[in-house]
């Protein structure tokens, strides 16, 4: 392997450029990265040539080296700010995301669930409509041109109400500050009915729901009761038929609406448990019939009922890992028959290495907490992040930045809470991270850090976070250094963003 | 363990002797802090002039491996506090810039109602140089006594 220390004499510092390298593991390549995020795949030869300065003007290596911005020589600023800009920019904006806890009710029982739901008797837990006339408020008030409300719970179809009085405040509100407003809404669709879905068609709501992978998985991490109950509903179908029969009637309204198939359709989420590590094909499988476009592997976290069930729920995250091999192993092959499947991080990092950076909250430097997004509990308490109101329902508030009753907006942004995980957040600053080949394109979550080792800063090399997001990064630069043509096809296509402007709301000017 | 951070365990709490020619105070001081939710923490100075950390149980006695996984903790996040130190020192511009810029952009531009509540009275605004003062009215000439 390239060892950088028996180079160290023959560095020639008038030749390279700032970077940071990486053997990339199960390959002989080393990856090299720069600062403001331009990368280069290099052969042992090569990298030895770069690091040693002796690379001849006028060959192929050079001119990829040159237009990467890897060499002092033919070092353009420009590019570099440009570069950097693009990954930058989203720190000029404000909070885009706003997620609007109307209950903390759900009537599904998960074995992970991290939002600490409440039971169907909790009307306690409720929004009331002022609250979430004064969270909307707020919300219309962060300078970002583009403004996304989440509707979150416990389970928002539970508080109906709240949400159709949210929507139709928003608009109103709206049609002054002339946002670019979006609603999305995360369901698990048991409560759903055709007077609930005219309502989310005709209001352009976006949706999004869990699924857990096959029938069988599913409905053994979230229960839905069957038969009437404390909550007065009662059902033939478990929580996966309920789910599955709603996504499919919501793909076909889309349709019927004459919206593009291949890009509107239900968004799904799984989160992996350990009994779903085995089933990578078949949770593959799941989501292509539902005709689903994207799956999102996303680790279990520690917040909520998952810290409870840890022992039931948890693995080693090599396991996630190779996990996570198998499934995009498995969803290359299927993108080479011609099925249309992506892996989310896969998207995110890929977009990255590319140079189009999609601003995901957790993996950006600083992180979005407080900055890019916001979360407004039932009782109307602000938290930097929906892991931070987690956090609090766990009993730890360290994260609460005010009350939509008594905090202004430039309050909330600013309190002190806020600055202080946007220095912890920032990469350039920690440990490890400062000097990862990953650098620019990572991201880590104080709220994360903080319940893991009692601290925003976290300790990166200890941290599961790390873990994973590493992982995923060797292996995207093990399938990119193979340079198979088939692959790289299928990987810039993962990064095509279509937006879906169907969702925006109709602006009206006051 | 290493040598410059000593740990005993014995009576019930994990000590350590940390040579601060090695850690820095303050990188000391944020490692301790982290651990005050789960025990006590006790800060002394030896004849040597090292500190000594002793992390001892709030409720009853702590079994041999809580006291040793306290101690591994502390090393491991002393040892990210002296480096955290470190960077920050070195990378302080860079880090100021980018949350000067991720909280201004947050908060958007001042408003009119900003402005009019902003107290242009403190400090900072006085201007006892006569910066702003113009040439003519700075360097009249004064009136003979």
């Amino acid at each position: 392997m390239t060892d950088l220390i028996s180079l160290a004499p023959k560095l020639d510092t008038s030749s390279q450029a700032f970077f940071r390298f990486r053997n990339i593991p199960n390959t002989t390549k080393t990856l090299i990265t720069n600062y403001e995020g331009f990368y280069a795949l290099l052969s042992k030869e090569e990298f030895e040539r770069f690091a040693t300065g002796t690379i001849e003007p006028n060959t192929p290596l050079h001119q990829r080296l040159s237009e990467n911005n890897f060499l002092r020589a033919t070092y353009d600023s420009k590019r570099a700010a440009d570069r950097l800009w693009s990954r930058r920019q989203m720190l000029a904006q404000g909070p885009n995301l706003h997620m609007l806890v109307v209950t903390l009710r759900c009537n599904e029982s998960c074995v992970y669930c991290h939002a600490s739901r409440a039971t169907m008797d909790r009307v306690d837990t409720d929004m009331s409509k002022e609250t979430a006339e004064k969270a909307i408020d707020l919300i219309l008030q962060s300078p970002n041109p583009n403004l996304t409300i989440e509707f979150q719970g416990g389970e928002p179809l539970v508080a109906f109400d709240v949400v159709k009085h949210a929507i139709q405040y928003a608009n109103e509100k709206n049609k002054k500050a002339g946002k670019q407003l979006e609603f999305t809404m995360v369901t698990n669709m048991s409560l759903m009915d055709e007077e609930k879905l005219k309502f989310l068609l005709e209001n352009r709501v976006q949706l999004c729901t869990s699924i857990d992978g096959p029938e069988h998985l599913h409905d053994l991490q979230r229960k839905l009761p069957r038969a009437p109950g404390g909550d007065g509903v009662g059902r033939k179908d478990g929580a996966h038929a309920t789910a599955v029969k709603w996504i499919k009637r919501i793909n076909e309204e889309w349709q019927k609406m004459g919206l593009d198939p291949t890009l509107y359709r239900v968004e799904a989420l799984l989160t992996t448990t350990r009994d779903a590590l085995p089933l990578w094909k078949e949770i593959v499988d799941t989501y292509v019939d539902l005709g689903c476009r994207a799956l999102f592997l996303r680790p279990v976290d520690p917040f909520g009922w998952a810290e409870k069930t840890e022992r039931k729920v948890e693995y080693p995250r090599e396991e996630y890992l190779q996990f996570y091999k198998n499934v995009v192993d498995y969803m290359i092959e299927l993108n080479a028959k011609g099925v249309q499947v992506l892996e989310r991080y896969a998207a995110i990092f890929l977009s990255k290495f590319f140079g189009r950076d999609p601003n995901f909250l957790d993996l950006r430097s600083p992180a979005g907490a407080g900055i890019g997004a916001l979360a407004y509990n039932y009782d109307g308490r602000v938290f930097s992040s929906d892991e931070g109101r987690m956090l609090h329902e766990m009993g730890d508030s360290s994260f609460e930045i005010g009350h939509v009753a008594t905090s202004t907006y430039k309050e909330l942004v600013g309190h002190p809470t806020v600055r202080s995980e946007v220095l912890a957040s920032n990469l350039d600053g920690q440990p490890d991270c400062v000097n990862c080949t990953y650098n620019p394109y990572c991201g880590t979550q104080t709220a994360h850090n903080h319940k893991k080792f009692g601290t925003v800063f976290g300790r990166t090399r200890e941290s599961t976070l790390c873990s994973v997001h590493k992982g995923i990064q060797d292996y995207l630069f093990e399938r990119l250094a193979a340079e198979d043509p088939k692959v790289l096809d299928i990987f810039q296509k993962w990064t095509t963003n279509r937006p879906r402007t169907h969702f925006l709301q109709p602006t009206t000017p006051a | 363990m290493h040598h410059s951070v000593t740990t005993n365990l014995s009576n019930g709490s994990a000590a350590f002797t940390v040579d601060p020619s090695l850690y820095p105070l303050d990188a000391l001081y944020g490692a301790a802090y982290v651990f005050i939710d789960r025990c006590f923490v006790f800060l002394e100075k030896n004849a040597q002039g090292h500190v000594v950390v002793s992390l001892a149980p709030k409720k009853g006695p702590a079994d041999q491996p809580t006291l040793e996984k306290w101690a591994g903790e502390f090393s491991n996040e002393l040892l990210s506090c002296a480096w955290r130190h470190q960077i920050a020192a070195n990378n302080k511009q860079a880090l100021e810039q980018v949350t000067s810029l991720a909280l201004a952009g947050a908060m958007g531009p001042p408003s009119l109602d900003d402005l009019s509540n902003f107290d242009f009275s403190s400090q900072p605004l006085e201007d006892p140089l006569g910066i702003a003062m113009s040439w003519e009215e700075k360097y009249k000439k004064k009136p003979k006594p």
